[in-house]
């Protein structure tokens, strides 16, 4: 990238889900792009940056790209002087994508060092860039657990679902009030669970949405390779057994809290939305990327039977008793969505307002089986991710 | 290099074969002949000299190639530790031999000298000879360090008084004599020209049960006697399995993972019997005796003589012990584990082993081990392992203290069923599973019968990684409860010398407090020793003992011994290494070096670590 683009914006997270998916979208859209990241030890940054660019099909945008080794903990995001008063000039906007996602409370110290201690250095590289406008990807449940209806304001919750959550809504506190002290301009983008894409079911997580039934898949080949190889003999144990359909019949009690829904977009909504707040942002403001009509745990339930050909799947409310009797499958699944297991029957709702006008009313399609059958085929295909890079 | 000359070169000199450790029986010739020459390890030095004509066709060589009934034990026995087939070695000493004798070969006659005459008037014709044949035999230890030698006489007293005579007529000639139990040392002391005094014949066995001892001769093995006391309700503290007690006590002291409980060094034993460099006898108890409790900062001490018997304490055994295996995410948190273990008495065995430790060991083929190593790291999660003997009450303090672990019917699916484990995409999973609670899957109350249905666990999946020729005998072998009981694995270590399967190892032992600083520095600094030289090395086990004040900790370095530049590499690798371990001695004033202990073995533990 040449230093007479003055437009370019720095992006953190980029070798993440979301910011890897903006990453493309704003090259694509041909902008400039610093990327402020970290080489891992087998990898250098910039070839992380490449095996995407690869894998998203647009290595001959990697011009535009300027890949800058930073840590966002240390002063001057541990960039030499020199070049750090470069990016300072060449910078217009901030989009701090950056995130630890993890959401187990063991990772407390590590979830909040990343997520708000990293805060610092990127927010003075603002100050220092005097940029225009500090775009901030945050998540829906920022708004915590205690709102049914979560509006597009500062977030007030005192109580999260995890510490993700937690940590994000600290977040946004932080850099509100920094914003507004340095008259910077910042929009806060809040997407809710987001998958792969609509279109193409292309995505490199398979976290989220993905996980029960990747949980699913595994308890499937688990019982499948006992009933084709030790002729079932565990399996009959828990009655489970293939139907003369082919379907296999696994007997699996799932217990939610209570009615609700899982609030679902995808990933190439989240990216054109995004990228009409970045490009119309006339003032600050918060964003809920957020569907209208979120999905009930018990559709997701039937396209998983459908696509997985597993029937037996039974939706309980509240909690079972203490003297319920849990088959080994049942308790395996329980065990594997336990991090998931909140948003799988939410009852909030999210308030669109800002978003409707700032992205001309475009919304997130409706999550249809062939759209899940699209994803799933994507995820089983590129074995949940572990050969991503490998099969284009 | 043909593929049978390769096999009998890379003998690992374990001296495995001349145990039964797989209940499939020894070589018979060996166990009426006693000399090394009679057994697998032997042949496969015997051929190596043959095949590269550093020895003519002897007399004994004729015999040793006959005695060979080519039964298939010994190709059990080495596929089982180091994946190799020494038969195609003994069908070719066979007919090397044949052949030889066909072609109108002269057998070569060894010529009975004077020294020789009065050798074999102490211990009788058959009991000493200078063939060449045998002598090439006596030409190998484990060490990396030494030159092969050749010996000039091989003997095989049978009792202590015919080692005094021994003694006296070496010292009178000016003959140099080297003990040898099972040519297990690793400096290299178990070879030398002059005489070689192989101690294989005095296996005396004298059971004292009222006094909770047991007095063994010097030709021993470590796994014969803890069968021994077995088979009466006790056990021993024992190395490898085929170390002779003696010689391992005399030459740097008896440890294990049960030195957590059973102590190192003089905690083994009561008494023993010597016969001193002149050819007198004294007993270690005498107070005219030298003090041999006493130790000495000193680097390869002087032999105080030869021990011809030792009285062994027998430990109590309790019918709930059992071994369970504590994953970890660090080192750190295994050695904080351990450390509290050890310091609340908790336990009767521990160890700290890594993945290349546990997957060797658990792995039949040096490919699978690989693939073992990278699931236990990369799925699972698992680079650490503690492994963990104790008694209900033991056990139920681990739970209260609320580690997860793998009981005996986890590991017993889990190692069964290794081969299911390199296909299981839920193993994807599994890590995910862990993100709040590490390992927080080993406390589904399921998990068991999950792991059972997910790996199909059993004798003949195990199996099938096997040479479809051994698939047959390994069924059988691992249908047995001992193979995968933790306990039995423990008491007897005869997964120990799998270490060596990829390659022939070097270890450096350490004698440290549970200081985590430390012991990551000397982690860190002995790999860099090994890169520098581009020597591979893995960390090798820690345990605690002496109530968790201090601990044993190997490393170990991997080599080639057929390759000149690797050995040369791995003599600085180990000067280099005991170099870093002197100056932390002298730096703390708590670490010391096992080569500071040659000879010592007999000493007080709180001499050896504490003064």
């Amino acid at each position: 990238m040449s230093d007479n683009i003055k437009s370019a914006k720095a992006l953190t997270g980029a070798t993440g889900f979301l910011g890897s998916h903006l990453m493309a979208s704003l090259l694509s859209n041909g902008y400039s792009i610093v990327i402020l990241g970290r080489s891992t030890k087998d990898e250098r940054l910039h070839e992380r940056i490449f095996r995407l660019l690869h894998w998203f099909g647009i290595e001959s945008l990697v011009n535009q790209i300027t890949c800058v080794e930073a840590d966002l903990t240390k002063d001057n995001l541990g960039i030499e002087d020199e070049e750090y008063s470069r990016l300072c000039s060449i910078v217009d906007s901030v989009i701090h994508c950056a995130s630890d996602t993890s959401f187990a409370e063991s990772k407390r110290e590590k979830v909040m060092a990343a997520n708000i201690g990293g805060l610092k250095g990127i927010l003075e590289f603002s100050k220092h860039a005097n940029i225009d406008i500090f775009h901030y990807i945050s998540t829906a449940y920022a708004a915590g657990t205690g709102e049914t209806y979560c509006r597009e304001v500062p977030s007030i919750a005192k109580t999260f679902t995890n510490v993700y959550e937690e940590s994000k809504a600290g977040a946004e506190k932080i850099i509100s009030l920094f914003c507004e002290k340095n008259s910077i301009k910042l929009s806060i983008i809040r997407p809710s669970i987001v998958y792969g894409d609509s279109r193409t079911g292309r995505s490199i997580k398979f976290n989220a949405l993905y996980f029960p039934v990747h949980s699913m898949q595994s308890i499937k080949d688990i019982y499948l390779k006992d009933l084709n190889i030790n002729g079932g003999k565990k399996a009959s144990i828990h009655g489970i057994h293939i139907d003369k359909d082919g379907y296999l019949f696994l007997p699996l009690k799932i217990y939610l809290h209570g009615k609700g829904s899982i609030n679902l977009i995808p990933v190439d909504y989240f990216v054109n939305a995004a990228l009409k707040i970045i490009e119309n942002c006339p003032k600050s403001g918060i964003f809920n990327l957020t569907t209208n009509s979120p999905t009930t745990f018990e559709t997701l339930a039937e396209y998983n039977e459908q696509f997985m050909k597993v029937r037996g799947v039974v939706i309980g409310y509240g909690k079972p008793s203490d003297n319920t009797l849990r088959n080994p499958a049942e308790e395996l699944f329980d065990r594997f969505i336990v991090p998931y297991r909140p948003y799988l029957a939410d009852n909030r709702r999210f308030d669109r307002t800002n978003t409707d006008l700032a992205t001309d009313n475009l919304n997130p399609p409706e999550f249809t089986y062939e759209i899940f059958k699209t994803c799933m085929e994507y995820a089983i295909g590129v074995n949940w991710g572990a050969s991503i890079f490998t099969i284009k | 290099m043909n593929g049978i000359l390769k096999t009998a070169k890379n003998c690992r000199h374990y001296a495995m074969c001349k145990i039964d450790f797989l209940g499939s029986g020894v070589c018979a010739s060996g166990l009426e002949k006693h000399f090394v020459s009679y057994y697998p390890q032997g042949r496969m030095i015997l051929y190596e000299a043959l095949a590269e004509n550093k020895i003519p066709v002897t007399e004994k060589c004729v015999e040793i190639a006959d005695s060979c009934n080519l039964c298939g034990k010994c190709d059990y026995q080495c596929y089982f530790l180091n994946e190799m087939r020494p038969v195609t070695v003994m069908e070719a000493l066979k007919k090397h031999v044949e052949d030889y004798i066909k072609n109108g070969g002269k057998i070569k006659i060894a010529k009975e000298d004077s020294l020789l005459t009065e050798i074999r008037n102490i211990v009788g014709f058959n009991w000493a000879t200078n063939d060449e044949a045998i002598t090439a035999t006596y030409s190998h230890d484990l060490s990396a360090i030494s030159n092969p030698k050749f010996p000039d006489y091989v003997v095989l007293p049978i009792t202590k008084e015919e080692i005094a005579s021994l003694v006296k007529l070496f010292n009178r000639n000016k003959i140099k004599y080297t003990i040898r139990g099972n040519g297990q040392n690793l400096l290299g002391f178990a070879i030398n020209d002059g005489a070689i005094i192989d101690l294989n014949r005095m296996k005396t066995i004298e059971f004292d049960e009222k006094n909770w001892l047991v007095k063994v001769g010097p030709g021993i093995t470590a796994f014969d006697l803890q069968k021994q006391a077995q088979k009466r309700g006790y056990r021993i503290n024992a190395a490898e399995p085929a170390a002779l007690l003696c010689a391992n006590i005399m030459c740097s002291g008896i440890m294990s993972t049960f030195s957590t409980t059973y102590g190192i060094n003089a905690d083994n034993f009561i008494n023993a019997e010597f016969v001193d460099n002149k050819g007198d006898l004294f007993n270690l108890n005498e107070v005219s005796s030298p003090n041999l409790f006493s130790y000495k900062n000193l680097q390869h001490k002087d032999s105080p003589g030869i021990c011809v018997s030792a009285d062994i304490r027998l430990h109590p055994v309790t019918d709930d012990e059992c071994g369970i295996l504590v994953p970890f995410e660090t080192l750190d948190n295994a050695l904080d584990f351990i450390k509290d273990c050890s310091v609340r008495h908790i336990g009767l065995a521990l160890g700290v082993v890594g993945a290349e430790y546990i997957s060797t060991f658990l792995s039949p083929t040096k490919k699978m081990a690989s693939e073992i190593k990278s699931i236990f790291v990369e799925k699972l999660n698992i680079p650490w392992l503690v492994v963990f003997i104790g008694d209900k009450y033991a056990i139920r303090a681990i739970n209260e203290m609320g580690f997860p672990y793998f009981d005996q019917n986890l590991f017993n699916s889990l190692y069964l069923g290794l081969p299911s484990l390199k296909s299981a995409q839920w193993l994807d999973l599994i890590k995910e599973l862990s993100d709040d609670e590490p390992y927080s899957y080993l406390k589904l109350k399921s998990f068991q019968e999950l792991l059972e249905t997910a790996l199909s666990p059993s004798p003949k999946l195990y199996s099938q990684e096997v040479d479809p020729a051994l698939r047959p005998f390994f069924e059988k072998l691992f249908s047995r409860p001992e193979m995968t009981d933790l306990v039995w694995l423990n008491m007897y270590r005869i997964m120990s010398s799998r270490l060596g399967r990829k390659k022939p190892f070097l270890p450096s032992l350490i004698y440290l407090p549970i200081d985590k600083t430390l012991i990551n520095e000397f982690s860190d600094k002995f790999r860099l020793i090994a890169e520098k030289y581009q020597i591979e090395n893995d960390f090798g086990f820690i345990t605690p003992i002496d109530s968790g004040k201090r601990c044993i900790f190997e490393y170990d370095f991997f080599y080639d011994y057929n390759d000149p530049d690797s050995i040369q590499r791995i003599r600085q690798v180990a000067t280099e290494a005991n170099m870093l371990i002197d100056d932390y001695s002298v730096k703390t004033g708590t670490v010391k070096g096992h080569p500071y202990v040659l000879y010592q073995g007999f000493c007080r533990k709180e001499n050896l670590l504490y003064s």
